[in-house]
């Protein structure tokens, strides 16, 4: 049984519709990611679920219960806001337990109960002070506390990590995903970081304008994005896109274009029409090779080298094209480079819908 | 502490920058503080200002009208503080206090060497002297009196005015009719109420002050805040709203028909005659006698000086008010009857029987309680001690204690 | 040369006492002399003058007299009946004021259609002078002519047209009535300034927490305002200690002394009287208090804390 299921949700404020039927079911313990830019509607999608925002259309199920007419504090759900929503004049431990406390769940058993939750985040030396006394970090760890001491079906958050520096981001998306395996919720997960998606989520549902343009699992987000705005929204740097023209060919299909020439498997070539079709490749799979294996070919503009990598960008055609290259690349600018692509990882997409095209 | 001290101080540096710049002016040029606030009052005023203007070209007068109510905290503001006017009105009730405040000039030898002191008896300078030295010319006069409903009075079987108390309390009783809405007596127990409670007690044979010192004589001061609550307590002839009720109260209640007869003096007869009929709906009377004495208040106000500065102008004006056409002047457009005993004598007052009363008072009538501290006793002690034995907090016994203390402590 | 120096000798000086730390003395200077005459010498004159007869109407009196007007305060019933309305009359009117404060703020924090307009409108009361709120009360509730009498008769709630200031009782009622409404908008103002400066998302959490409308006010909403309403409570207190205009214009202190409050009563000494010693001496009184009282307030709603 699918612990949320969300059926042709819409959400409109006046004449402007701001959600556009929306489908998702989220298995038991699964960790749905709603990605987006800003204005995509994740965030109203999340307090729509929450309760903070009445539905317009469609219906909303938790642990197969229809909660689009219960209160928010009776949807059996527990919310990490992203500024933590931490009550200031409350102690540590009393913002904890605040959800118990309106519950009617005894002190004693609440004082456990908080103290479970502060010991599993390791902020049991911090629940006699005050919010304003504690660090981003610990303020974001206190938020979580008091989602999980309520012990929910389902965990929403809210870009819980947007507020906290880089280092502290990358310790607490570890610490979220830490504690979702151990407890076993069901949580949702709302944020425009593309990082956080592929490291936190069994299942993203990228959103844009108000409609979801892919729903699957991180992998496939990232291999075979639905179209071009997932295949550019995700991944850093960005998907390389090539227009140019697909040929058929014997035991398949070529891309070819200015400075490319990739040859492609096609389970069914005879189906496939000669069209012109935008080719995306992620720069890691630009791999350097020697002239007579190139299928890319092209001249050194900038080359930056990062660290654990290089990014290089190069010129074909009139295109520029970024490749992801082992540290110690030794080309220059002006340089000719050769790589080759396997064609297994390409993408193809139609120049108008801009949809993924299956060969 | 704040508000007083703050208010005092700030009021004293406005004024005194004020006087600064008053002292800039051309030495011709004077101020005038008074109290007249209604239309008709300022249209007299201006009047008489166009008046004096045109026969003293060389003098300019700068009037400043001045609440009633604030009238005293600013003019003691000014002598405290300084940024006195050159010239200020002055009535009876406060002259005593000017005086004990320095603030008024003595004009004696001015007075004594003005032709125009011939035209005013000697009972006019008395209310405006101290110690035999005179210190304002007088202007007009207010004289108390009745008016009375004659409508009223005709419906209820009545002959005419009642003459004595004993009279006034029946003509009380037959004019009420609670269910019409209609009270025989408008009772003026709000600001300024003081003074017929002061009236009815010296009517029952009680003075105030004699020599300097207090003299109420308890057992017939508490005779008569008995007969004056009464009224209101046990007799109910007086609107209920009466210990709240001031001037605009018991003048709205006369003008609305709600009572039949109201105490008041002879400068509230214009707006009077503005809501009825002179003779046919209503008419005046002179006050009515108590058992001990005939008490109705001829209150003489006049103008004082307060600074040398402009001192030659300023007697100009001052004693421009009191030559007749002045007086004439102020009578038309108030109908404030002159102190000037040749005005008198004008034809627009002795021509109209409305004015009968006020004419037949002036001969039995007294000048007001004139003693320092009168006003503040008056104000903050016969008014509360009154108003709390109409709300029923004291028995006039208490009434009449609280009274004797504070004026122990005003004298004193 | 050296006289050219010398010539810009005072220069020199200046610019080396800049230099040093008696520099920020110097520039303190001017405001505190200006604190001083502004503020410490009215407020120690005030209180000599509690210790001096000082009537204006009695020159010759003038003269020290120790303790001796509170001494006659001691025993001056006035005083104590002033006393004990200022405390109800005070205490009354700010606590309407500020229930009617936190309701309208509320209201006007949920950015509804026309909340701007109304915004504006629920200041007007505050904007008019007392002195012009208080002459426009007194016609409303005016015992022949007044609206509300009217209004109230036509509704059934009242016989006949009630005067309003002639009973003791109804008259403190009705003038705590009136200044309530005078001043809530203060009240509204500062809470709705302060119900912005709370985050939206502590009434989501609250919300998914499970606490109601009355849980939100009281532990929300109420502990994060604690601040803005003791600063606003203690503003409001001191204004209305010490202003006796509404009630001069409205009932004179009467009937009686049902409304004589300290401040009327200093007023009328000091105006009607002329006698300043005593009028200092009630006003000193009042200072007392409203230090004793700020101090206590602060003390118990613990806003120097955090």
């Amino acid at each position: 049984m699918a612990t949320l299921s969300i059926k042709d949700v819409r959400k409109s404020y006046g004449s402007v519709q701001v959600l556009h039927g929306v489908d998702i079911e989220l298995e038991d313990g699964g960790f749905l990611v709603l990605l987006g830019p800003s204005g995509c509607g994740k965030s109203t999608l999340l307090n729509m679920i929450a309760g903070l925002d009445d539905t317009s259309g469609g219906d909303i199920l938790i642990g197969g219960r229809s909660v689009v007419d219960l209160a928010p504090k009776d949807r059996n759900i527990a919310m990490v806001f992203q500024s933590y929503a931490l009550y200031p004049t409350m102690s540590v431990a009393r913002n904890i337990g605040f959800g118990l406390e309106m519950r009617g769940v005894d002190a004693d058993k609440r004082k456990g109960a908080v103290e479970d939750a502060a010991r599993l985040l390791q902020i049991s030396h911090l629940l006699d002070r005050r919010p304003a006394n504690l660090s981003g970090g610990q303020r974001q760890r206190v938020a979580m506390g008091r989602a999980i001491v309520r012990d929910p079906e389902l965990f929403l958050f809210d870009e819980p990590l947007s507020n906290l520096d880089a280092k502290l981001r990358v310790e607490m998306r570890t610490e979220i995903k830490r504690l979702h395996e151990r407890l076993g919720t069901s949580i949702v997960y709302v944020t425009h970081d593309q990082i956080e998606a592929m490291t936190l989520g069994t299942k993203v549902a990228v959103m844009k304008g108000g409609y979801i343009q892919q729903l699957a699992d991180p992998r496939t987000v990232y291999e075979r994005p639905a179209n071009m705005f997932v295949a550019s929204f995700i991944g850093s740097p960005a998907m390389n896109f090539l227009p140019g023209q697909l040929v058929r060919e014997a035991g398949g299909v070529r891309f070819e274009a200015s400075g490319v020439s990739i040859a492609m498997p096609a389970r069914k070539p005879a189906e496939i029409s000669e069209r012109p079709v935008i080719l995306g490749m992620r720069p890691e799979e630009l791999k350097v090779a020697a002239r007579d294996q190139a299928s890319v070919t092209g001249v050194i503009d900038v080359v930056e080298p990062t660290g654990p990598e290089t990014m290089v960008t190069v010129q074909v055609g009139d295109r520029s094209v970024i490749a992801r290259v082992p540290p110690r690349f030794a080309g220059q600018r002006n340089e000719t480079i050769f790589f080759t692509v396997d064609p297994a990882s390409i993408n193809l997409f139609d120049p108008d819908t801009e949809q993924r095209i299956d060969i | 502490m704040q508000l007083n001290k703050r208010q005092l101080l700030i009021g004293s540096a406005a004024l005194a920058m004020a006087g600064h710049v008053g002292g800039a002016r051309a030495a011709s040029a004077i101020s005038y503080w008074h109290h007249f606030t209604s239309q008709s009052e300022m249209a007299g005023l201006l009047k008489i200002i166009g008046l004096f203007q045109a026969a003293n070209a060389d003098v300019a007068v700068t009037q400043e009208n001045i609440p009633n109510s604030e009238y005293m905290a600013k003019v003691s503001s000014a002598v405290l503080a300084g940024g006195r006017p050159d010239t200020a009105m002055v009535i009876a009730e406060r002259f005593a206090d000017l005086t004990a405040m320095e603030g008024l000039i003595d004009l004696t030898d001015r007075v004594n060497g003005w032709a125009g002191k011939a035209n005013f008896p000697d009972n006019r300078w008395t209310g405006l002297s101290s110690d035999g030295a005179i210190y304002a010319v007088p202007a007009f006069a207010f004289v108390d009196w009745m008016y009375y409903r004659t409508d009223y009075f005709e419906e209820a079987g009545l002959a005419g005015p009642p003459k004595t108390f004993d009279e006034f309390l029946e003509a009380c009783r037959k004019l009420t009719d609670p269910s019409k809405g209609r009270y025989a007596f408008g009772m003026r127990a709000g600001a300024g109420g003081f003074k017929y409670v002061i009236d009815v007690m010296e009517a029952f044979g009680s003075p105030i002050v004699k020599d300097d010192q207090p003299a109420i004589d308890r057992a017939a001061a508490i005779e008569a805040v008995t007969f004056y609550s009464d009224l209101f307590l046990r007799e109910k002839v007086v609107p209920p709203s009466a210990p709240n009720d001031s001037y605009r109260q018991i003048m709205e209640a006369f003008r609305t028909g709600q009572t039949a007869m109201l105490w008041h003096h002879t400068g509230s007869l214009n707006e009077i005659s503005g809501a009825m009929k002179q003779g046919e709906q209503f008419s005046t009377a002179p006050m009515p006698a108590g058992p001990k004495a005939h008490i109705a208040r001829v209150a003489y106000a006049g103008n004082g000086i307060m600074k040398e500065d402009n001192i030659e102008a300023a007697w100009q004006w001052v004693s421009f008010w009191g030559q007749t056409d002045a007086a004439i002047a102020l009578l038309e457009g108030t109908g404030y009857f002159p102190a000037s005993a040749a005005a008198l004598q004008d034809q627009r007052i002795t021509g109209n029987p409305i004015y009968g009363a006020a004419v037949e008072t002036l001969e039995f009538g007294r000048l007001p309680n004139n003693f320092i501290g009168a006003a503040g006793w008056s104000e903050n002690v016969v008014n509360p001690a009154f108003q709390s034995v109409l709300t029923g907090q004291s028995t006039p016994e208490q009434a009449v204690d609280r009274m004797t203390q504070g004026l122990d402590a005003a004298l004193r | 040369m050296t006289s050219s120096a010398s010539r810009y000798l005072p220069f020199r000086a200046l610019g080396e006492l800049s230099e040093t730390r008696y520099w920020m003395y110097l520039l303190l200077l001017p405001s505190l002399v200006l604190i001083l005459l502004v503020i410490a010498y009215p407020t120690l004159y005030g209180m000599a003058i509690s210790f001096r007869e000082m009537r204006l109407t009695r020159p010759g009196l003038d003269g020290w007299v120790g303790f001796k007007h509170y001494a006659a305060m001691w025993s001056d019933p006035v005083f104590w009946i002033a006393l004990k309305n200022t405390v109800v009359w005070v205490t009354a009117a700010v606590v309407l004021e500020l229930a009617l404060g936190l309701l309208t703020a509320t209201a006007l924090n949920r950015d509804l259609p026309g909340t701007k307009i109304f915004a504006v409108l629920i200041l007007l009361p505050y904007f008019l002078p007392n002195v012009v709120a208080g002459h426009m009360w007194a016609l409303l509730l005016d015992p022949r002519l007044g609206v509300i009498n009217d209004i109230l008769v036509r509704v059934g709630i009242l016989q006949t047209y009630k005067a309003w200031f002639a009973d003791p009782n109804a008259a403190l009622a009705a003038t705590i009535l009136v200044e309530a409404w005078h001043g809530f908008p203060f009240f509204a103002l500062l809470l709705l300034a302060g119900l912005k400066s709370i985050p939206e998302d502590l009434y989501k959490a609250a919300a998914v927490d499970g606490a109601g409308v009355a849980a939100q006010l009281r532990l929300i909403t109420l502990p994060m305002l604690k601040t803005v309403i003791a600063a606003a409570v203690i503003l409001r207190v001191i204004s209305l200690v010490n202003s006796p205009d509404l009630l001069l214009i409205l009932t004179g202190g009467g009937p009686g002394d049902a409304t004589q409050v300290l401040s009327l009563y200093a007023f009328q000494t000091a105006y009607k009287e002329f006698n300043f010693g005593y009028a200092a001496a009630l006003s000193v009184v009042m200072f007392v208090i409203l230090m004793v009282f700020a101090v206590a307030y602060i003390r118990i709603s613990r806003i120097t804390k955090e």
